[in-house]
């Protein structure tokens, strides 16, 4: 009997050795719905198994920095890929810009705190959710597009909730729990806020727009998989889907 | 014959003592990881000592909070049978089983744009992205393990001697303040224990309700994960030390009072 458990334990043990991916994907949380559609592309015509973590910007470049296993790396904006290539985590010339990632307003359905604008964040009638500056991308984005307007001061005492994942910002917004977030426009499309809010466009000149890289890292140098998913994802093929989802090439421009 | 139930006891033996030991190293590596010195340094910065003292005062009071429910509503359970007494008990059972941050979702929605919580929110007690809500999450997390602990020790306890109180003229009130409240102590201190645990601990549900704000509603284990996510490895491992202090601690006291769970 006994012998039979150790027999058990020792197959257990090497079946999941044996189930390990065969490539491992980290990318911010806010692309998750191209990155799933993606990756079940990729898995299917290559016959791979795909592993992705999803997180926040700031959560993967610490996973990162503690010598986690990951092959293809796509933050939420390029800031953390060029952070990670100065420290020699990631191959430099695997670089590709892929879409755009621009702030918006995200409102309620019907704008019920009557947001017009980034100035409503410093009014105390209004309540209003950023995602957390040293999180996401998204945190820090918009903390630098009310500074670089004069609002920060008055907003930053104003905001009810930082949120720690840029998802969390998308339940609040499309639960009405808050009145105005800033938020990425490709996650407004997303099924769940369809229906649920209105977007407010950011005046141009007023906006900080950016750029969502993918790269392989210096771990993934040697997984050939790694190189066929970074150029997969940024191909014609993979915009589409990025664009499905409500993101703008970068190759636009 | 012999053999058989040596290998019995030896199997079932060799099985704790290798999962426990598997934990002990779990445990044993958090220790390892950070340098000492942050950690230390960590332990003074004044992000830590806000979520420390968060998480204690919340934890002291929705575990207060939990225990001046629990004990009505685990007399109820133990002792009457009424109608609906199945579904109360279905009902108060289920934030075991539930994710908390289903639970989150729940409290966020109820306490948010029913009519309910505008009501709520009138009589001053607004309970969404503000401390009130850490309170509130930490109560219906601890909630039902309290109600557990607190029904199955007024099961140990025999009807009979509350009948002697009875027939010797005191009334039901009197009766379970005197005679039964004092024979379940241990099961107060073990309930209350493990709510306050269970409160400091609290973490899905907080985050949702509470929205999880740097400096305004990160307990402990909420500050735990920010700095996960902002990549600062040796705050995260001083957040969870404490956590993890906070639990021996606990579980230390209530092996010491021998509860049921």
């Amino acid at each position: 009997m006994f012998k039979k458990i150790t027999m058990l334990l020792v197959l257990v043990f090497f079946a999941s050795s044996a189930f390990a991916a065969d490539l491992m994907v980290f990318s911010g949380a806010g692309l998750m719905k191209p990155m799933d559609e993606m990756i079940a592309n990729f898995e299917k015509k290559h016959g791979a198994q795909v592993d992705t973590h999803y997180g926040s910007s700031g959560e993967l470049f610490g996973m990162l920095k503690m010598g986690q296993k990951c092959d293809v790396l796509i933050p939420g904006a390029a800031k953390y890929t060029y952070d990670a290539l100065k420290n020699g985590w990631i191959v430099e010339d695997s670089i590709h810009k892929i879409v755009k990632h621009v702030p918006v307003i995200a409102v309620p359905k019907g704008n019920p705190g009557n947001v017009s604008g980034l100035k409503d964040f410093a009014n105390p009638d209004i309540s209003t959710a950023i995602g957390d500056p040293k999180s996401p991308a998204i945190g820090r984005v918009a903390r630098k597009i009310f500074k670089q307007n004069g609002l920060w001061e008055k907003v930053h005492p104003n905001i009810d909730v930082y949120a720690p994942t840029v998802n969390q910002l998308l339940v609040y917004v499309a639960m009405e729990q808050v009145d105005a977030a800033v938020i990425w426009a490709d996650l407004t499309t997303w099924s769940e806020g369809r229906g649920k809010m209105d977007v407010l466009r950011i005046d141009p000149e007023k906006n900080i727009i950016k750029t969502i890289p993918t790269a392989v890292t210096s771990y993934g140098r040697e997984n050939p998989l790694a190189k066929k998913f970074n150029a997969y994802i940024s191909s014609k093929e993979g915009l589409a889907i990025w664009k499905k989802w409500g993101f703008e090439p970068c190759s636009a421009e | 014959m012999f053999r058989r139930i040596d290998f019995f006891r030896g199997g079932v033996i060799a099985v704790s003592v290798g999962v426990t030991a598997i934990l002990l190293m779990a445990i044993g590596s958090f220790l390892i990881v950070p340098s000492w010195g942050a950690v230390w340094e960590n332990m003074h910065s004044s992000e830590l000592l806000f979520s420390l003292r968060l998480s204690l005062w919340t934890a002291a009071v929705s575990s207060l909070l939990v225990m001046l429910l629990a004990l009505p509503i685990g007399y109820a359970l133990s002792r009457f049978s009424f109608r609906g007494k199945a579904v109360v008990k279905t009902i108060m059972d289920l934030p075991v089983a539930f994710p908390e941050l289903v639970l989150g979702l729940c409290l966020l929605l109820l306490f948010g744009k029913t009519p309910f919580g505008k009501f709520l929110q009138q009589s001053g007690l607004n309970f969404v992205f503000t401390q009130k809500g850490v309170v509130a999450a930490q109560f219906f997390t601890a909630l039902p393990y309290a109600i557990r602990i607190m029904k199955s020790s007024f099961d140990f306890i025999n009807p009979r001697i509350e009948f002697v109180s009875r027939s010797l003229g005191y009334s039901q009130w009197e009766t379970f303040l005197n005679v039964t409240l004092p024979l379940t102590k241990s099961g107060i201190t073990a309930a209350g224990v493990i709510s306050f645990a269970r409160c400091i601990g609290t973490f899905g549900t907080i985050l949702i309700l509470a929205g999880g704000s740097a400096g305004k509603t990160d307990t402990l284990p909420i500050h735990l994960y920010l700095n996960i996510s902002y990549g600062n490895m040796d705050m995260a491992v001083t957040s969870g030390i404490i956590l993890i202090i906070v639990s021996f601690m606990a579980i230390f006291i209530f092996e010491k009072t021998e509860a049921d769970l």
